[in-house]
């Protein structure tokens, strides 16, 4: 390895930098922090929704008149009742579900109830009664006269000519042309990269899908006050929520006021509307708009929100003798249910600097649930594949992973300019601190014995860019300050973070600002609490109004009687072409028992550079929580189907083997800090950046342990004991 | 239409109701199951829309008077026999702390202490606690002081999301009366069965085993 360079350091500011108990901490701890099944609305109705037991099929008939009969019954809807409400921002992928014009053209429109249903857990029809007791009842009155219709579950087997057809275009997800086509990227000259390879591996990597499974189960209340609906929902974003039920319905956003307090979860798929909102809205606009809560169960919640997509993925790497990149290929597919919610995409091949690559990725339709956005959305999926190729390479080579990583992993050069680098010094504090020399096995599965252990890291860059929010800040006479911005928390604190910003850019303490959060109707544009840009965003747009609330102050003196000043910013940050990354390193040690295939992580060392660490203790615990959601993922998590009937098999904590306070090891954290004069402060982003190296880390240390590549998430205790027998 | 119904009852899952009454018979040897006493009355509730709800599904659910004690106050009250506890405390005594994740008996976000052991109250029908004494989350502070434990779970930032928290709280708050000093270990055992999806499982052990030695009748080592 490289002599060790001293690590950059910032200077500790006033209330930045200082760990930082949440300001709504003793909301949380007593019960006080009302989340939206938390709340009864006068004259409240309950809802309960009727999913698809089928993973294809047509409705043939569908007779509510049970249902209806029902004493206690106040609403029954349908696809017959609401043929037209299309789920817009559920129908198209990717940063698309924030283009109306997407929206409107796309050919695969994603309705509130369709007909056909397309996977098992698709809504058919909804009922609002006094209690849910009642609804849960007429549920059961709804008669259906169904025709099963062939389903196709495999990804592969999706795009075979004779495959049962999805949709009318195919199996293929439709780009932004409708055209069933698959991402592809091309950079350089792979096949020359090829024939000039001394060697070529070739390997094919499957991962499993993997829900969000947020705590809160999706609840939703809405009701009308004239022409205007009001939605109590657990979003991650109130703005995004707004626009996209304002579209589906026919209004405009200041006919939508969306309410989120607490939140039970993000995790990513939160950013926007879900059609439940819709069913709710729908339901209280038939009983005359009283408000109705639709509340899903596990079950509902599991198979009918979204998670992380499931990939098989067939790799080429190009490599020298002397460890020297010359091409990649990745062809993959990537699943996504019969709606395409999110893009399918795939990362990590682009942390490697190699002149020759071509990525082919089908996002593929299938009659499994519908996938989506989980925290680093392409990331660990992405990530786990190609770091084994890499790591394999390695032991082939006869090289220390540490030093091909150092080797290969992508640097600046003239073209790709970053705003700061410092991914080799993430590599090498990691390497030091986990005392890799002593913990790695040169020779893998070398432990005498049945219990044998072994080490394995993964390294990473991930996006931290600059962009556009908003903030409005407030002061009155009494001195108080109150920040309105419109976030929600959903678990990092994104409301204390905002304090601290306000409080550090103005200079006061943070006991004298007040933050108003989670109203469309009190707080301006935010960009939502996904893709890891609340703080570098909306904390930015914070800071810039902090700015001109001082220069205020500075002209006119703080505001006498009634009087008060007030600031807003929208700034529209640029790093000019540069590149600004969040970087990190995992070195992780595993133990497997090669008797009962059990894996247990024994040390597990983080080593992350997130610019400047505005509040310690909850970033430590954002890296923390995101690398043992990594390792459930690594060695847990799947949403297994009976291939006979397409009946998922695993639907819920349990099912799924979700690690529990008895599966984590202890997770040690070190944050290399630096400021890059960009985001507020340099702060960078954390949230996303702690789970994309897990399951590959843990995936190599398995190897380094016994001696066997395993090639598909997770690696269970079956799966060791298959590959070892 | 009864004829279809049966049949479809017959193939769908086994209601909750169903389970728990099986779980009960089970049980009944060695726990307090209290004696159905068939269908009463109307209830107590000051909010109109839920009494008027109950009333118009009296004829249809049996419910039976209990007396339990929450938090120290003593409530008398018409529970319908199909109510679980979760039930009766968030939508009848507007204790809304503890949560429901999967109303199945598998996040632990429910729990609360019946008689001082950790049940899940999801998973536990509210005829049963006829004569007991529950505690939840709104029960843990005194005089208006968070327990030292709470205390500990805002310092170490054991919350993210929080949505855990209150069962989180209630388990380790009867571990620390057991056993005032656990060891890490101990402590995650305790609490095996309190899921957190954020896996802030590393700080709510540090917060749990800070607060040790602190709650009443459990401190006096």
């Amino acid at each position: 390895m490289s002599p060790r360079q001293s690590a950059p350091q910032v200077a500790p500011l006033s209330t930045v930098g200082r760990d930082t108990p949440r300001i709504d901490a003793y909301e949380r701890v007593t019960g006080r922090a009302t989340y939206t099944g938390d709340l009864h609305l006068p004259g409240m109705l309950y809802a309960r929704v009727l999913r698809s037991p089928y993973p294809h099929a047509r409705i043939r008939s569908i007779d509510v008149s049970g249902a209806r009969a029902l004493a206690g019954v106040r609403a029954v809807i349908t696809h017959e009742t609401h043929p037209d409400v299309v789920y817009g921002s559920g129908s198209i992928a990717g940063g698309r579900q924030y283009s109306d014009a997407a929206k409107d053209m796309t050919l695969h429109k994603r309705y509130m109830f369709d007909n056909p249903v397309r996977h098992v857990g698709q809504p058919v029809a909804a009922v609002a009664a006094v209690d849910r007791h009642v609804a849960e009842e007429a549920l059961e009155l709804i008669d259906i006269d169904w025709e099963e219709l062939p389903f196709v579950l495999d990804v592969e087997e999706a795009l075979e000519p004779d495959a049962p057809r999805i949709w009318p275009e195919g199996n293929i997800g439709l780009d932004f042309r409708n055209e069933p086509q698959p991402m592809t990227s091309m950079q350089g000259d792979p096949a020359a990269g090829f024939a000039a390879a001394n060697h070529v591996f070739e390997d094919r990597y499957t991962t499993a899908f993997v829900q969000d499974a947020q705590m809160e189960p999706r609840t939703t209340i809405a009701h009308w006050e004239g022409d205007k609906l009001i939605l109590h929902t657990p979003t991650q974003g109130i703005s995004n929520c707004r626009h996209d039920n304002a579209k589906d319905l026919g209004l405009e956003d200041h006919q939508v006021q969306v309410v989120c307090r607490y939140m039970g979860g993000g995790f990513g798929d939160k950013n926007g509307s879900y059609y439940f909102d819709l069913i709710a809205a729908m339901l209280s606009r038939e009983v005359g708009g009283a408000p109705v809560m639709v509340e899903l169960t596990r079950k509902d919640d599991w198979l009918g929100t979204h998670g992380r997509w499931h990939t098989v993925q067939d790799l080429r790497v190009g490599v020298t003798d002397d460890g020297t990149l010359t091409a990649i290929e990745l062809r993959a597919h990537s699943g996504m249910g019969p709606y395409l919610r999110r893009s399918g995409s795939l990362s990590g091949i682009d942390a490697y600097a190699c002149s020759n690559v071509e990525r082919v990725i089908y996002p593929v339709h299938t009659n499994r649930m519908v996938s989506g956005n989980f925290r680093g959305p392409s990331e660990p999926q992405g990530y786990f594949p190609i770091q084994s190729m890499m790591d394999g390479i390695a032991y082939d080579l006869g090289m220390d992973p540490v030093d091909f990583a150092l080797k290969n992993m992508l640097r600046p050069t003239d073209e790709i300019r970053f705003t700061n680098y410092t991914l080799d010094q993430c590599i090498e504090r990691g390497a030091d601190l986990f005392d890799w020399p002593s913990r790695w096995r040169p020779e893998p599965g070398s432990d005498p014995g049945p219990v044998k252990r072994g080490a394995g890291m993964s390294f990473m860059m991930f996006r931290s860019g600059v962009g556009p929010s908003s903030a409005i800040l407030r002061v009155d006479s009494s001195g108080r300050f109150t920040a309105f911005v419109g976030v929600t928390d959903i678990g990092p604190g994104a409301k204390t973070t905002m304090a601290m910003i306000a409080a550090e850019e103005l200079g006061v303490p943070l006991s004298m600002i007040d933050v108003v959060w989670g109203d469309t109707d009190r707080c301006p544009y935010s960009v939502g609490e996904s893709g890891s840009r609340t703080t570098i965003m909306t904390g930015y747009a914070v800071v810039e109004a902090a700015r001109d609330l001082k220069r205020q102050i500075a002209d006119r003196g703080m505001p006498q009687g009634d009087a008060v000043l007030i600031a807003s910013a929208t700034p529209t940050p640029s790093t000019q072409g540069m590149r600004r990354n969040c970087f990190g390193a995992h070195f992780v040690e595993v133990e497997v028992d090669t008797e009962l295939g059990r894996t247990r992580v024994t040390k597990y060392v983080a080593v992350h550079e997130s610019g400047r660490i505005l509040n310690p203790l909850p970033a430590r615990d954002q890296i923390r929580g995101a690398a043992i959601q990594g390792i459930g993922q690594a060695l847990h998590e799947d949403l297994l189907y009976d291939f006979r009937n397409g009946q998922p098999l695993t639907a819920g904590y349990y099912g799924a083997r979700h690690v529990t306070h008895l599966d984590v090891p202890e997770i040690e954290v070190t944050f290399i800090e630096d400021d890059d004069g960009f985001g507020p402060f340099g702060a960078k982003t954390v949230g996303e950046a702690g789970i994309i190296l897990a399951p590959s880390a843990v995936a190599n240390a398995i190897f380094n342990a016994i001696g066997v590549r395993m090639k598909d998430l997770p690696i269970t205790r079956a799966r060791i004991l298959e590959a070892l027998a | 239409m009864a004829e279809e119904r049966e049949r479809k009852s017959a193939t769908t899952d086994l209601t909750r109701r169903d389970f728990l009454e099986g779980s009960a018979a089970a049980l009944a040897a060695t726990s307090a199951t209290p004696a159905l006493l068939g269908a009463a009355g109307s209830g107590d509730w000051a909010d109109v829309a839920v009494a008027r709800a109950v009333r118009e599904q009296t004829q249809a659910a049996p419910s039976t008077p209990i007396t339990l004690t929450v938090n120290g106050t003593e409530h008398r009250i018409d529970v319908e026999d199909r109510w679980t506890l979760n039930e009766l405390l968030r939508d009848h005594l507007d204790l809304t702390g503890s949560k429901i994740g999967c109303n199945r008996g598998e996040c632990g976000a429910c729990t609360v202490l019946l008689d001082g052991e950790p049940i899940y109250s999801c998973s536990t029908l509210a005829v049963w606690a006829d004569g007991r004494a529950v505690r939840t989350v709104e029960g843990l502070e005194r005089d208006g002081e968070v327990s030292f434990l709470q205390q500990a779970f805002i310092d170490f930032n054991a919350p993210q999301c929080g949505f855990c928290t209150p069962g989180q709280l209630m388990t380790a708050t009867a571990l620390l009366e057991r056993n005032p000093y656990p060891n890490a270990e101990e402590v995650r055992a305790a609490l095996a069965g309190n899921l957190c999806r954020c896996s802030n499982y590393n700080a709510i052990v540090e917060a749990v085993m800070a607060a040790a030695g602190t709650l009443p009748g459990g401190g006096a080592q």
